[in-house]
């Protein structure tokens, strides 16, 4: 028998997850993964959702805050993340279905660790720290650090992921998401990349940051890229390509083979560098660049 | 008289009467409906796909508490059943061959109680090697998947030969003489991946016994055969078992035929109380004896000089399952669709319907078609391709029309295919100019009607209401609602004057259910013939109520007048209301099926009688496709279609089925394949990897009927048309894909990733 408790603050929340409550935010994954089979439901759960500040979206001096309880449908149209963020704006509009959209919430997302998650490459290009929160103290952690495998992170059982910081971008800069889907809803990631590009005053290439999705056990950024400084975009875009395969170590499922991803993720890097120094050069590319460019992001 | 309709401009009828009840939610399905006392029913399955049971021990399973019963092959009437083929029973004896084969049946007060005594059952079992490959199957060392094949009392003319459950010739002319005469041959292969139905509700089953009579709720398609299953399995006589259909949450054939409804009705006889089965989405992909089956089309055409086809020979697998359900007519069915719509002198093609231990294989919408006619239709364009004519042009001059002589013999009354063709390419061509990496593939389809018994009943009530009692069933086609119509229309009333009771053994006739497009043809005339029984009635009450002769009376717009004076009348309530005091207003109907057509010339071997074709239906698909190279994604923009299915009766539903069928279509050429393991089970058996459209998937669909009243066939000369739209989509889009990749993709569904390959295989 599973008990819940619904409080409305976040001292409750903590102290119901010292007493070894876990959290339920959308509940999109724990509940879908309950219903198959594959986890049976906690024996004590905690909603978050009636803690109002989980629900913020604030910018400050250092960047962006936004709630671990803010849905993927506030995502996809909030002003502050479609202007300056628009990579995670593009991820969250690809996944699942609207209902899915309007439950499932970024916290919950980046906590569940998949490594086909939509909202994960982007926060890793635009440099992501997540806030960890637990009656003993707050820490920030890395994108980086705090995933350890499909389904695993370094967070305590107690401790609760409050809120996404995100960094100030710079000047001239954009960053798209893009991905390889098979329909057009109630899909999934076959592989995805996502992209930050920032330009020189020459429209050259002065900083890039590219992420891939469902290519290895966690989101993993493309590393050693700074050969594509002062290059023009569209260069930068074809070299990353055999940066982005050499970086993947895809497996073969029912989606596609390895030698398939490993192909198809180059082909998403490319396009999500270019469609990123596109919006970085002050181009409006409507959210998500997947529908706007066509198939898969074509053209 | 051919007439074209457009869409924009076509008048909507009426909303079909099922419509409110399924949008707002107050329609009940099985697994809405309770039964006081009830308990839940779970089954446990082999898990296996080949195995030789050791034992099966439901000892802890009985001793669980909330348990009432768990069954077994023991427990129930030791009968194998089936049509044609009887190969199959309830419960697993011996041997079981595919994973979803029912061992065991629980019945305990709740779901969770019942999964508990699943789990407690002991199966213990020796393996045996999986006979998955269609051609490896066919061979002589094979593992026979019923190693007792020869001991079934099959029916008829079926020639079997080990894990060949039947085969079937379809002969005309000499081939080997046309052949010497071609100047250009083709070779092709093309291989088909089996597929589903996939219904969004999966079914339900609700027993209840009163005394020595069971009622059973069931999302059947086919409430008659499911009965007869009843009582063929549990040995009851067809007056002691009532199935009654809910609101069915579709079914795309995978609802035919006869499922679990007499294990459920076993398990309410033992437990003495009603018994409730919900399937999950996993059960409804694994265990039914219906999915969609795969086959491997080998084809090779020679042509003469001219264009003109001159021979064909095919050779066929199609993939049976571990039982034969209804698929024992579905080799001879591929052939007809394998050798197409076409004017062919030779032509030689033999089919093999093939045991494996997979699940087994049905009739989903269109059994055999839109594979067949894929392979078919992609050969097509290359056939066109190897002598430099184009594909519209190859088809106008090959296909067949009125009066001409096709395939099998059969020479065509009046038919539209090539209307059909032109008015697809006249709307393809409407949409708007190709842009880089975009295509237009076209392909013709073929489908026969299906004449066959059925009844009704309407009746007229005092109050002027009307009611139509029929044993069609309703899968969301709308046949059923477009009864109403036919209705009114005898009567000169309004479609919102009838109610329909429908899918209740009990109440109403026999009707076959909705199975091959049938519906309207066979119980339009039914309730035509019953209603023309009421106008009879109505209109000698009228000539005595205003002193006019019979012959004069007409009844329209909810009256009756004498023809000539629309003034001089009397409303068809006040006549049903001195009805109602006297003799009242009944009418029965059934009337004779339409004959089937002579095929002179054939010589087939084990004729399943699939190859003369009724009232037989054509249709064109135009699509234009985009590629994008360097994935091997394709996304259909535009289907343009064009149907020949007779006399249009319900535009509104009829472009409904155009359109589901489309989407069902494109489904079945990119993204719906079954996925098996090593050890024969599925992989995808669920709706996250086995990738359905969705209505963001959803291309511009245009659609043209040509409209030919047809003779033989149903009311007003109206066809089928349910499974029509199915047929041609997946060709067209192949031969869309064919024009890009430079070389057609021999593989359905042509996924993203065989596209690709396909792209980066070297030009000979």
């Amino acid at each position: 028998m599973t008990s819940i408790t619904i409080p409305t603050s976040l001292r409750d929340v903590l102290e119901a997850l010292a007493g070894g409550a876990r959290p339920i935010a959308g509940g999109t994954d724990l509940v879908v993964s309950s219903r198959q089979g594959k986890a049976p439901l906690p024996e004590a759960l905690v909603a978050i959702d009636q803690v109002a500040e989980l629900s913020e979206v604030k910018t400050g001096t250092d960047g962006l805050m936004i709630g671990a309880m803010v849905t993927h449908a506030r995502l996809m149209t909030e002003e502050l993340l479609v202007e300056s963020y628009t990579a995670v704006a593009d991820a969250a509009a690809l996944v699942g279905s609207p209902s899915t959209r309007n439950v499932g919430t970024i916290g919950g997302n980046v906590m569940n660790g998949s490594p086909a998650m939509d909202t994960g490459a982007p926060l890793v290009v635009l440099g992501a720290e997540v806030e960890l929160r637990s009656t003993s103290g707050s820490r920030r952690v890395s994108l980086a650090d705090l995933w350890t495998g499909p389904g695993r992170t370094s967070a305590a059982p107690d401790e609760l992921c409050v809120a996404v910081h995100l960094p100030l971008r710079p000047v001239r800069s954009g960053s798209a998401y893009v991905r390889l889907e098979y329909r057009r809803a109630m899909e999934i990631a076959v592989v995805g990349a996502a992209a930050s590009v920032s330009l020189a005053e020459d429209g050259t290439i002065a900083a890039v940051a590219v992420a891939l999705t469902a290519v290895a056990p966690t989101i993993l950024a493309v590393p050693d890229l700074d050969a594509l400084v002062g290059l023009d975009p569209t260069v930068a875009a074809q070299r990353v390509a055999p940066a982005a395969s050499a970086t993947a170590t895809p497996i073969s499922d029912l989606r596609a083979s390895d030698t398939y991803r490993r192909h198809t993720i180059g082909v998403m890097a490319t396009r999500a560098v270019e469609a990123a120094a596109r919006r970085a050069s002050g181009e409006t590319i409507a959210v998500p660049v997947n529908r706007a460019l066509g198939i898969g992001a074509a053209r | 008289m051919t007439t074209l309709e457009d869409q924009a401009s076509a008048p909507p009828r009426f909303v079909r009467a099922d419509g409110p009840a399924k949008v707002t939610g107050s329609g009940r399905y099985v697994a809405d409906l309770s039964l006081t006392g009830m308990l839940f029913a779970k089954f446990r399955y082999s898990g296996v796909a080949h195995a030789r049971i050791r034992k099966i021990d439901v000892t802890a399973a009985k001793a669980i508490p909330g348990v009432f019963a768990v069954l077994t092959a023991g427990d129930v009437p030791d009968v194998r059943y089936s049509p044609v083929i009887p190969d199959r029973t309830l419960f697993a004896k011996d041997v079981v061959r595919f994973e979803g084969e029912i061992l065991a049946a629980v019945a305990a007060n709740s779901p969770a109680v019942a999964q508990a005594a699943v789990d407690a059952i002991v199966f213990e079992y020796d393996e045996l090697p999986i006979v998955a490959d269609l051609e490896a199957a066919m061979a002589d060392d094979s593992p026979l998947v019923h190693e007792d094949w020869a001991s079934y009392a099959v029916t008829g003319d079926t020639p079997r030969d080990r894990n060949v459950a039947t085969f079937s010739s379809l002969s005309k002319g000499d081939v080997d003489a046309g052949m010497a005469e071609a100047h250009t041959i083709v070779k092709s292969r093309y291989v088909a991946d089996g597929s589903h139905a996939a219904p969004i509700e999966p079914r339900g089953v609700l027993a209840q016994w009163e005394g020595d009579k069971v009622t059973i709720w069931t999302s059947s398609q086919v409430p008659f055969d499911a009965r007869n299953g009843v009582c063929e399995t549990l040995q009851l006589p067809s007056n002691r078992v009532r199935i009654i259909v809910p609101h069915l949450g579709g079914g795309f054939g995978g609802k035919c035929g006869f499922h679990f409804e007499a294990h459920i009705a076993a398990l309410a006889r033992a437990t003495k109380r009603p018994v409730k089965l919900v399937f999950s989405r996993e059960e409804e992909f694994l265990v039914p004896d219906r999915r969609r089956e795969s086959m491997i089309i080998d084809l090779t055409t020679g042509l003469r000089a001219d264009g003109s086809i001159v021979a064909r020979r095919g050779w066929i697998a199609v993939e049976n399952g571990a039982y034969t359900a209804d698929a024992a007519f579905f080799a001879q069915l591929a052939a007809m669709h394998v050798a197409g719509p076409y004017k062919i002198d030779n032509v030689h093609i033999d089919s093999h319907l093939v045991y494996t231990n997979h699940q087994p294989s049905g009739s989903v919408r269109a059994p055999t078609a839109p594979q067949g006619c894929w392979a078919c239709e992609s050969h097509t364009d290359e056939l066109a391709a190897a002598i430099g004519m184009d594909p519209v042009e190859f088809r106008k001059k090959n296909g067949i029309h009125t009066g001409a002589t096709g395939v099998v013999g059969q020479v065509y009354d009046e038919i539209g295919l090539q209307q059909c063709i032109d008015a697809a390419v006249e709307q393809i061509d409407h949409a708007a100019a190709l842009g880089e990496d975009e295509a237009i593939g076209l392909a013709v389809g073929w489908w026969p009607s299906f004449p066959g018994p059925s009844g009704a009943y309407v009746r007229l009530d005092s109050d002027g209401a009307g009611q139509i009692v029929t044993g069609a069933q309703e899968c969301g086609t709308g046949a059923v609602m477009t009864l109403r119509q036919l209705a009114a229309d005898q009567l000169g009333m309004d479609p919102e004057d009838f109610e329909i009771i429908y899918q209740d053994t009990a109440v109403a006739p026999y009707d076959t259910g909705a199975t091959g497009s049938q519906t309207l043809l066979n119980n339009g005339r039914a309730v035509v013939d019953a209603a023309e029984q009421i106008a009879e009635q109505l209109r000698q009450h009228a000539a005595d109520h205003m002193e006019a002769a019979v012959a004069d009376i007409v009844l329209a717009d909810g009256h009756a007048h004498v023809a000539g004076s629309p003034s001089k009348n009397v409303s068809i309530a006040e006549l049903a209301e001195i009805a109602g005091g006297g003799e009242l207003l009944i009418g029965k109907g059934s009337g004779k099926p339409p004959d089937y057509p002579e095929i002179p010339g054939m010589n087939c071997v084990g004729d399943q009688g699939v190859a003369a074709w009724a009232a037989p239906q054509f249709s064109c698909h135009a699509v234009k496709v985009r590629l994008d190279r360097d994935t091997g994604v394709v996304r259909v923009l535009d289907v343009a279609c064009a149907h020949d299915s007779g006399t249009i009766i319900n535009p509104i539903a009829a472009y409904g089925q155009v359109e589901g069928g489309v989407l069902m279509g494109i489904g079945q050429a990119l993204t719906e394949g079954t996925h098996y393991g090593e050890d024969g089970k599925q992989r995808n058996g669920g709706l996250l990897e086995y990738k359905l459209q969705t209505f963001a998937d959803a291309p511009r669909i245009t659609t043209k009927f040509i409209q030919i009243p047809t003779a033989d066939a149903g009311p007003r000369g109206a066809k089928g048309l349910a499974e029509a739209p199915n047929v041609p989509t997946a060709a067209a889009i192949s031969n869309a894909i064919a024009k890009l990749v430079g070389r057609p993709v021999r593989q359905l569904p042509m996924t993203a990733e065989r596209v690709w390959n396909a792209l980066q295989e070297e030009t000979p």
